[in-house]
């Protein structure tokens, strides 16, 4: 275990708390405030993964993620970014994509059989014969990846979303988007501030460097996260990576939870009325051979693992740079007792005179015009080859770790995946954006700036300008802001060498891909000469990294090995998410939104087996036996209730009531009577049917109606739509869940209900297809219909709600002499079956139309001017034969009942079974199905085929429908 | 969801919020002189437009009404209503 700071006022670690974790089989500890990557590196681990191709070992390089160097498998999932997941007690760690140890990797020979895999070698190579390829995959996909995940894994932790908004949202919480923020909080609007790291300030925020007037970066940092902090109107969102920005300025990103809160990730989802983009730079990788070798890193990875996880990353460090940050690390790093032989910095002059001066000081060696050719050492770095530019004079030095850098790059996805278009600028040798999304400004260094001062300045104007947007901000005010920001120096001029003058055959671009620069030009030779068709040839920039290592270097390379004349390349397209999600925290938490009937608790007690129909849970078995041949008996011999309160049921009324319903209802409504009840249907404009259900007529310019419990979600939008042209007076209701039904069916029916109410329920004063309004125990209100779904004396009574378990519980009480059972969905549908009543889905598909399904009769042909919905299509189809048409059918021999879906075939599928059952009543297997028009005819011999049934085909012949009381009398009694 | 959409009851809301109900076609043809083919048009057929587009929205989870707004397909952003032509 390394020895680590305690001292430095920017450490984010708690030395005293060590925490216990498991990596390969082995127990050790890391401190409180570790990554995971830190917590390895502390420990002496060097080399934490393999490369995808060719096995290369791989190490930190960068510290957010930019690559795949570090990634490992955590808990069972895999490819977990350790440099930017919090090391949590018990964790268990281990390497991806090696065979033995990512320290002694067998697979690791592949590393020089790189000749025998140029870029696009698959397809080149595996197509002939096409017939290798499938023997060739399953060894590549053996030797090549990064993590596995096992499908039965169960991704552990809580996930959530939230939707919030705001005025105005920042995304980046470093100096520039907390200065934009404080300018537009202090302008009375709501901010939303958005930092992927766990706290506040950014690239200020382990930099002990001046800032102004002898305050350090970090102390500014620490100000300004405090004035944020104590500013009501701004809420911070830390440990928030924005993963993409879209039309009308919504704003996604997710954040990862510590151990208060209540989630372990979280998808956030912001609207904002206007958008600072204040994301920063990263560093843009330096090219050169074995660029990648552990021991490689960046200089701001270099100088945080000392500065804020208290890492000293190595006894001797050799720096090769092109940007202050490269000085400045190197000058803080020998003071905190590095060894520091030489450091070579690309630019010529340039360079901050006081970081030239303390450099001076501690006598390091500055080489300016030199870089950085090659890393030696097979698994880490242990000396370093160093030239000038112009490749003649040369320098080793032994050391364990080299500090490489070209410069900065601007994190710029957010602006990007919001239609912003990149534009190379020489003087930072930056894609800065151009043409950006209305109401989004950037802000910060990712303009180039480096002056913190500047970045401030920068960030004010940002803040003001999101404020004008929501018309907070006055003109003079913005014209204040940009004088002040045009005072301080301009954006800084960035290095422009693209790569070390080598030849590049281990010189990789693309961590992820292991693409090397030889594969680049490999592929530009092959005339893929523009990065988007590089990227898809060679892989570079295709990695979990989403191109944080290639990105800017691609572009730059492309061009400058085609020695073209400008620089009018792009960057490859980037694209949300734009920094790797879990599947998880999209999917957020799992909610059962499944609705309850109001009788729903006394059918559980009563024994009920539940399932999920559509949106509702309801009652399907009152028993272990799933024939539900108790429930059905007892239907069809005393009396037994059903919960139908899932049931569409609605109102419509005023003078166009009667419009609406003749436009959607194929049925002429204008003739029903009060105290009838007028079975009906609906078609769609193809003439299918979608819905049936029955209409009452409760006074002048008022009906009821009620639809299948599948369509009554749309039936409003259904009305309304079919007459939205038409400027109808009518209202609509939809009393689904304010009033429930309660199915009273079976010859004991009638002597049930005649105990409870105050009118006569005789044949005669109540008869078959009848409506009345009656009273239970003189204070439920029932609108009842006498209807026969299940072939029986039935009563359906709609009753508020609130009432419905009070009129449960009395039927039940008043059935009790007649045996009365409840009856499930599953009773009732073999019930109906038995009748040849259909349901809607069950005994329809989507193309099924009125007429096929035997319902014609419902259509009123006579009925005119109302422009029916489906009347149109319906007229054509009526001369159609080709049509599927619903029949009914018997077993043959007593056999048993297909299965609900089996096909009925002869040399080719001929229709399919809707609704087949072994029905007690009639002692034989009958069932519906739909089949082809010229198989309809009653004695056509089906045959069956079913799933898994090898071939052996059952059968039975169409019959005449009904099955059950084909007279119809039972239901009329 | 990114787009918003501009309710003439409850004003600019959430894309998430509304069902599409098409292009706006104009109301249903008369029943009289109605060929298969013309009907068919009227059901099926769609501009398609790349550009801007006047079209129908339902207010799902909000007040229940239709009503048309004007969007421009390739951009997916609500547009100013136009003037009307003359």
């Amino acid at each position: 275990m390394m020895n680590r700071f305690n001292h430095l006022p920017t450490l984010k670690i708690d030395t005293s708390e060590k925490i216990p974790f498991t990596f390969k089989g082995k127990q050790y500890y890391g401190t409180k405030g570790d990554t995971v990557a830190t917590a390895l590196y502390a420990n002496g681990v060097r080399i934490y993964a393999r490369s995808l191709k060719y096995h290369r070992p791989r190490g930190f390089y960068s510290m957010d993620g930019e690559c795949s160097n570090t990634m490992m498998e955590i808990n069972g999932v895999p490819n977990v970014r350790t440099e930017t997941t919090w090391l949590k007690p018990g964790m268990v760690i281990k390497e991806q994509n090696v065979k033995g140890s990512a320290e002694n990797d067998l697979m690791g020979f592949i590393d020089k059989m790189d000749w025998a895999m140029p870029a696009g070698f698959y397809y080149d190579t595996m197509h002939k014969p096409a017939k290798i390829w499938p023997v060739a995959m399953k060894q590549i996909r053996k030797a090549a990846g990064i993590g596995k995940l096992s499908p039965d894994h169960h991704m552990p932790g809580k996930y959530d979303e939230i939707f919030p908004t705001c005025d105005v949202c920042v995304i980046g919480g470093g100096p520039a988007g907390m200065t934009a923020a404080l300018a537009a909080a202090q302008k009375g609007l709501r901010v939303i501030l958005m930092e992927a790291r766990p706290w506040l300030g950014g690239q200020f925020d382990y930099r002990t460097a001046e800032y102004a007037n002898r305050q350090t970066c970090h102390e500014r940092a620490v100000q300004l996260a405090k004035e944020v902090e104590k500013t009501d109107n701004i809420r911070v969102f830390t440990h928030t990576a924005n993963i993409g920005a879209y039309n009308n300025n919504l704003i996604t990103g997710f954040q990862i939870g510590t151990e208060k809160d209540s989630f372990t990730e979280r998808y956030i989802e912001l609207r904002a009325k206007s958008v600072v983009v204040a994301t920063g730079c990263i560093e843009r990788p330096l090219l050169f051979e074995n660029n990648e070798r552990p021991g490689v890193m960046q200089a701001g990875c270099a100088l945080r693992l000392a500065n804020t996880y208290g890492l000293l990353p190595g006894k001797t460090g050799v720096f090769s740079i092109g940007h202050d940050l490269g000085l400045e690390a190197a000058v803080a790093l020998h003071d905190l007792g590095m060894t520091i032989p030489m450091i070579a910095d690309i630019r010529e002059d340039g360079q901050d005179p006081v970081l030239l001066k303390a450099v001076m000081d501690r006598k390091i060696i500055l080489l300016k015009g030199w870089v950085a050719t090659e890393a030696h050492g097979r698994k880490q770095v242990k000396k370093v080859t160093l030239k000038s530019l112009d490749g003649t004079a040369e320098k080793t030095f032994d050391c364990d770790v080299l500090v490489a850098s070209a410069g900065f790059t601007p994190l710029t996805g957010p602006l990007v995946v919001n239609q912003a278009k990149l534009k190379y600028d020489a003087h930072t040798n930056f894609f800065l954006p151009t043409d950006l999304p209305k109401k989004m400004h950037a802000a910060g260094r990712l303009l180039g700036y480096e002056n913190g001062l500047s970045i401030e300045a920068s960030g004010h104007l940002a803040g003001l300008k999101a404020a004008y947007d929501c018309e907070n901000c006055s003109i003079a005010d913005l014209g204040e802001a940009k004088k002040a920001m045009e005072s301080k120096p301009g954006p800084a001029r960035g290095t422009k060498l693209v790569m070390a003058p080598v030849k590049g055959r281990k010189t990789f671009i693309c961590f992820d891909e292991d693409t090397s620069i030889k594969n680049v030009k490999q592929s530009i030779d092959k005339g893929f000469d523009v990065p988007e068709l590089i990227k898809r040839f060679s892989g570079a920039g295709l990695g979990p990294g989403q191109a944080g290592i290639p990105g800017h270097n691609l572009p730059l390379f492309t061009a400058k090995y085609q020695a073209l004349p400008d620089i009018k390349i792009r960057p490859t397209t980037v694209r949300p998410p734009l920094v790797p999600t879990l599947i998880a925290t999209y999917a957020g938490t799992n909610h059962t939104m499944l609705k309850r009937t109001p009788i729903d608790d006394l059918q559980r007690k009563d024994g009920g087996i539940f399932r999920n129909i559509g949106v509702w849970q309801r009652a399907r078995y009152f028993s272990k036996d799933f024939t539900s041949r108790k429930e059905i008996e007892n239907v069809r011999n005393n009396v037994g209730m059903l919960d139908g309160s899932t049931l569409g049921k609605f109102r419509i009324h005023g003078p166009d009531a009667l419009n609406a319903l003749q436009r959607v209802y194929v049925s002429d409504l204008s003739k029903i009577k009060e105290g009838r009840v007028k079975y009906t249907a609906m078609c769609n404009d193809d003439g299918c049917v979608i819905d049936d259900g029955v209409v009452i007529k409760l006074g002048e310019n008022d009906y009821y109606f009620s639809t299948s419990t599948g369509r009554a979600g749309q039936t409003v939008e259904w009305i309304r739509y079919h007459t939205r042209y038409e400027n109808w007076d009518f209202s609509l209701v939809n009393l689904t869940d304010a009033m429930g039904v309660i199915n009273l069916s079976g010859p004991n029916a009638r002597k049930v209900l005649e105990k409870v109410v105050d009118i006569d329920v005789s044949n005669d004063a109540f008869g078959f297809s009848e409506y009345k309004e009656f009273k239970v125990a003189d204070t439920i209100p029932v609108k009842a219909m006498r209807l026969g779904f299940v072939g029986e004396l039935s009563y359906e009574l709609h009753v508020p709600s609130s009432y419905m378990k009070a009129l449960w519980l009395i039927l039940k009480e008043a059935g009790k002499e007649f045996k009365i059972k409840n009856f499930g969905v599953e009773a009732q549908n073999v019930l109906r079956m038995e009748k040849c009543h259909v349901i809607l889905g069950q005994e329809s598909e989507q193309r099924t139309n009125l007429l096929d399904i035997g319902l014609g009769f419902l259509w009123s042909r006579k009925k005119t001017g109302y422009k029916t919905v489906g009347v149109a299509a319906l007229t054509q189809a009526e001369k159609d034969n080709s049509r599927l048409k619903l029949v009914g059918f018997k077993m043959e021999n007593n056999g048993r009942a297909p299965r609900d879906g089996a096909l009925i075939v002869d040399d080719r599928v001929r229709g399919h079974v809707c609704t087949a059952r072994d029905s007690f009543s009639l002692n034989e297997a009958v069932g519906m199905a739909l089949v082809e028009g010229d198989m309809s005819k009653v004695g056509t011999r089906l045959a069956f085929y079913e799933d898994e049934c090898n071939g052996e085909l059952i059968y039975g012949t169409v019959v005449e429908t009904p099955f059950y009381d084909p007279a119809g009398q039972r239901m009329k009694m | 969801m990114a787009l918003t959409i501009t309710c003439p009851i409850c004003g600019k809301r959430n894309g998430y919020e509304f069902r599409y109900g098409g292009e706006e076609k104009g109301p249903r043809p008369d029943e009289k002189d109605l060929t298969p083919e013309s009907w068919c048009d009227y059901v099926h057929m769609n501009k398609c437009v790349a550009g801007v587009q006047q079209e129908w929205w339902f207010h799902r989870d909000g007040c229940g009404s239709w009503f048309t707004i004007f969007r421009d397909t390739t951009t997916n952003l609500e547009k100013e209503t136009p003037e009307a032509k003359e």
